[in-house]
């Protein structure tokens, strides 16, 4: 019996080959789409993976507040460690603190490289159970340790052995290799990580940081612990979160709370509003899995739509075997197992377009998926995917098929009525809803982009390039490199600045002003900067001066920019003594000019009070570079090097064009618009590749009507707006469905934002357009096709 | 074997109700040769649908072999057609996907007959009907008579005790006619009992009986030759 119905459903294929054609690859489409979006779920699902640990690790977050409004962080104070460590000791296995993660230098003789890494305690490797490939299983024991990966070990020792080798780390401190560790793959944290150095070496590096060891308000330090096998998570986060506030009278008026982010939740849930997690990148997650569901529906519908308009040829076959002694449900079985068949081709296609694909989807979507032929899991998964697919798409054809009467169908009388074609209408509106949903959903992603692209951002971008300070080498000679720098030609002005241009290091809070409010909680963005800071980012002063070189008192002065006067509440900034630490002895701060906002955070945020202090103590982190904009940039760019790599031969030189940084803040949501354009896209073509396939059989049936209708004197014109009629009501009507639908959930989507573009009309109508267009397309070739024809032979044929 | 009593069938539209059987009735015994005939809408086909379970009447009695079955629902009808009815149509009505032997082998699976006694059976009717040599050929390429056989093996490869023939040469030149309606007389004679609908009185000549019917009803009744009945009662 089942041979018997593959084999019929295998001739069918055969024998309507457009028709099957049509079926099978636009299902393989959807399928495809599915599956690639499956395997992107799954990588986001797995992050962290790679850590056997990975349930009980967690890192201590913090919430702190500053007037009413509530900021969540990782940033943790020192002594925060000891506490935990006395008091709270029976609830961790590992407690591990850790600095941030930076690039530095590692030279190895002449060979000088530049590498991410962190200082970090010594139960790291266990916490994280990394897998040492060479040397100790606790390598950052030792003072004077550094742990690398596999590939930067290759990168600096070749094919040598690393073991017992001596690096040198930012051309000062010479380290002995302890352990080599297997790289940590892509999809997990830690993973930009290629060395670790031991925590007793970083706490020795500067003063501030011994200092650091009893200052509740110094947040500078991240914190990761392992839970105890038994501890619950929830109960050991309610356990510490009043540590600071009860060990710090100080900083009890910001009101700090401790809490325990799990590791699961790192990559997924990162978001925080007001101290209340709120999501994240799980998201994205939703999003792309309706999107896919959505994308999978649309191919299951043409399969539904197609095998349904065939009906009256098929009703012939139904009704002989239901003649002959076959059983409905013997009918259905045997649709189903056709549904099962075109399925199956649809999925060895969908696989090859996967794999075909794979690659241009990693770049898109920026990640490193492998093609899992190996996992069981897959394939159970999808199968179970083949047959439920098959089921969805076949179930409705089934029931449909297997009910026609053998009586009727064998007369010839059969002739699907006016409500037959009704589910095939509702399911060409819910197709073309969604598409439109989808296109207009596109477009709101992509004038959001643009809007805040566009947005004035207070400085220039293009030509300025910031040289992170990587090396001991470079503190102090900031004037004598600015010397040299713009000696060679290739550089207008330079300035140092504590954090990149393109994003703030550091907040402060402790400052008093004359018309300060009483139980004012202030926070600024805090940079420290050199003289030519202004002149170097091209930043507007709007009232009073940038530092200069010409006042001595510069060096206690500070800038302020628009948002900050507003925060502040200054009538007449210029001049205003701001007065920093405490009130008996306080640093008194001469206000002498305010620039204009600049966007160096979120580009959908507005702009932060911020405050730029002169650099007094070479607190610098990059050199900011404007180049000659006479010259080429490639021209600018050798002699800078040239420049560099003279004074410094043992480091590696390495800059940013800062309009490339600056870009990169619409990377996560081109990511977003460049996949959503992709499946909207492909949508469209699996809509329009039923509407195609549903507009011929239309012709067909009504080729007798069409022949009569032209002997009649009908133009083809006519006949045109005859067949297209139909369809383009079906079209108006999902635009009607649609445009409500996804101006709610933009609407949603942009609320996000807080500088955000106002959905406009145009977006809508040009969707519309677009939909009404392709739609005519679509048909207008079955249309004409069949009104062309020579009606002698139509009306011949019946 | 048949015994039909009283039979009513209607089609009702919005407007109109059409009455396809009035009150007909009559008894077809076991092993007879009956033809019906009369008038395009008088209800042959009707009936004939009735008598081949695909319809249910909308009155009167239906006995088939002793059973009562009008009333019978969907699945017992399929059942009880699969194993004692065959059917032989004007237009073949075969499957354009399957090959000669595949069609005739279709009943066969139907009713659960193993692979290999399905082979055996349809090259034995196969043979019969001498059509053996196109066993792997597609309807298209068969003429219209040889289709027809197929058809009528089909119709026969389960050994129905009924075959019911609407119209069987109508698609048909009269020899290949001749030949199918030959082939139904030696079914007959072997045994099944046969009901045809035609328009034909050629054709009718064949049997042993025909019946005519206007409006829904039977009109005359002519016995062309003695058929002596092996189980006189129904």
């Amino acid at each position: 019996m089942l041979r018997n119905y593959f084999k019929i459903a295998w001739r069918n294929l055969l024998k309507h080959k457009g028709y099957s054609a049509i079926n099978i690859f636009g299902l393989a489409l959807g399928m495809a789409v599915t599956l690639m979006i499956g395997l992107w779920v799954a990588d986001e699902l797995n992050f962290n993976a790679y850590y056997k640990n990975k349930d009980r690790i967690a890192q201590v977050y913090q919430t702190q507040t500053y007037n009413g409004e509530i900021g969540t962080g990782t940033a943790i104070p020192r002594p925060l460690e000891f506490v935990l460590r006395q008091e709270y000791a029976d609830n961790f296995e590992r407690i591990v603190m850790a600095s941030w993660e930076q690039p530095m230098t590692l030279r190895v003789g002449d060979k000088v490289i530049g590498q991410t890494g962190i200082s970090i305690q010594e139960e790291a490797p266990q916490m994280l159970d990394l897998q040492i490939t060479q040397g100790e299983q606790n390598p950052l024991k030792e003072q004077n340790a550094v742990m690398i990966s596999q590939s930067c070990a290759k990168a600096l020792f070749g094919t040598e052995k690393a073991l017992g080798k001596i690096i040198n780390v930012n051309d000062r401190d010479d380290m002995m290799v302890t352990a080599v560790y297997e790289d940590i793959p892509k999809n997990n944290s830690f993973h930009s990580i290629n060395f670790f150095l031991p925590w007793k070496h970083y706490i020795t590096t500067a003063h501030w940081l011994k200092n650091a060891a009893d200052q509740w308000g110094n947040n500078s330090f991240q914190l990761f612990v392992q839970l105890k096998e038994n501890a619950d998570l929830a109960g050991v986060s309610q356990a510490i979160a009043n540590i600071k506030h009860n060990k710090d009278a100080n900083e009890a008026q910001f009101e700090p709370k401790l809490f325990l982010w799990p590791m699961e939740k790192w990559h997924l849930y990162s978001r925080f509003k007001n101290g209340v997690p709120s999501g994240g990148r799980i998201e994205n997650v939703w999003l792309f899995g309706i999107i896919g569901t959505f994308v999978l529906l649309l191919a299951c519908i043409n399969f539904m739509n197609l095998s349904t308009a065939r009906s009256e040829k098929r009703a012939m076959e139904v009704g002989i075997r239901k003649t002959i002694g076959s059983t409905k449900n013997q009918l259905v079985r045997q649709f189903l197992v056709e549904s099962l068949l075109v399925v199956f081709f649809a999925f060895a296609l969908a696989m090859g377009l996967v794999l075909l694909f794979l690659n241009a989807f990693n770049d898109l979507a920026s990640k490193a998926i492998d093609f899992p032929w190996s996992s069981p899991v897959f394939w159970v998964t999808a199968l179970v995917f083949i047959t439920l697919t098959a089921l969805i798409s076949g179930s409705y054809p089934a029931l449909y098929l297997s009910a026609f009467r053998p009586i009727k169908v064998l007369k010839g009388t059969f002739k699907a009525g006016k409500m037959a074609a009704l589910p095939r209408k509702v399911l060409v509106v819910t197709q073309f809803s969604v598409s439109i949903a989808l296109i207009i959903g596109t477009l709101i992603v992509m004038s959001q982009i643009e809007f805040s692209k566009n947005r004035p951002i207070g400085y220039q971008t293009e030509g300025l390039i910031q040289i992170p300070v990587m090396s001991y080498e470079f503190v102090g000679k900031d004037d004598f490199m600015r010397q040299q720098f713009l000696a060679s030609g290739a550089v207008m002005e330079m300035a140092t600045s504590s954090s990149p241009s393109t994003d703030i290091w550091s907040h402060r809070s402790g400052y008093n002003w004359e018309s300060k409010p009483e139980e004012f909680q202030e926070e600024f963005a805090y940079t420290e900067v050199s003289y030519e800071y202004v002149e170097t980012l091209g930043l507007k002063v709007v009232d009073g001066r940038g530092f200069s070189r010409e006042f001595a008192t510069d060096s206690s002065a500070i800038l302020l920019n628009e948002a900050a006067v507003k925060y502040m509440g200054l009538k007449n900034p210029v001049g205003e003594i701001i007065r920093q630490g405490s009130e008996e002895n306080p640093t008194l701060l001469r206000v002498i000019g305010v620039v204009e906002d600049a966007v160096v955070q979120s580009p959908y945020e507005p702009v932060k009070q911020a405050i730029y202090v002169f650099d007094r103590y070479g607190n610098a982190s990059y050199w900011n570079l404007r180049l000659n904009p006479d010259q080429s940039a490639g021209e600018n760019l050798a002699q800078i090097e040239e420049v560099f790599t003279r004074n410094f031969p043992n480091s590696p030189f390495t800059y940013d064009f800062v309009d490339q940084e600056y870009a990169q803040k619409f990377d996560e949501e081109e990511r977003i618009a460049s996949l959503a354009k992709v499946f909207t896209v492909l949508a469209i073509l699996i809509s329009c590749l039923g509407l195609f396939g549903l507009a011929s059989f239309v012709a067909e049936q009504r080729t007798k009507e069409i022949g009569v209708r032209k002997v009649l004197g009908a133009s083809v014109a006519n006949l045109w707006l005859l067949l297209s009629k139909d369809f383009v009501m079906l079209v108006v009507m999902a635009i009607l469905v649609a445009s409500p639908v996804a101006f709610y959930l933009m609407q949603q989507w942009v609320q996000k934002f807080s500088y955000r573009t106002d959905i406009s009309l145009w977006i809508f109508i040009a969707a519309a357009f677009g939909a009404m267009s392709i739609t005519l397309i679509t048909v207008s070739f079955q249309a004409i096709k069949a009104a062309i024809a020579n009606p002698v032979k139509s009306l011949r044929n019946e | 074997m048949i015994k039909i009593t009283d039979l009513e069938k209607y089609y009702a539209t919005e407007e109109v109700r059409t009455i396809a059987l009035n009150k007909l009735s009559f008894q077809v015994q076991e092993g007879e040769f009956v033809a019906v005939m009369g008038p395009s809408g008088c209800g042959k086909s009707t009936l004939l649908n009735i008598l081949g379970l695909l319809d249910d009447p909308d009155g009167g009695s239906f006995i088939f072999n002793g059973i009562e079955v009008a009333g019978f629902n969907e699945r017992k009808r399929a059942d009880l057609r699969k194993h004692n009815i065959g059917f032989v149509f004007q237009s073949f009505n075969l499957i354009d996907e399957l090959t000669v032997f595949e069609n005739v082998e279709l009943p066969l699976i139907y009713t659960g007959v193993k692979p290999a006694e399905r082979k055996k059976r349809v090259d034995e009717v196969l043979e019969k009907m001498q059509i053996m040599h196109r066993r792997k050929h597609f309807p298209q390429q068969l003429s219209g008579g040889q289709q027809q056989r197929v058809a009528v093996a089909r119709a026969v490869v389960n050994n129905p005790k009924l075959i019911l023939a609407d119209e069987p040469t109508g698609n048909l030149d009269s020899s290949n006619g001749n030949e199918v309606m030959d082939l139904l007389t030696e079914l007959n004679e072997a045994g099944t009992t046969i009901i045809m609908v035609t328009h034909s009185e050629h054709d009718a000549k064949y049997s042993h009986r025909i019946i005519r019917m206007l409006d829904g009803q039977k009109v005359t009744e002519n016995v062309l030759s003695e058929y002596k009945s092996k189980t006189l009662e129904v």
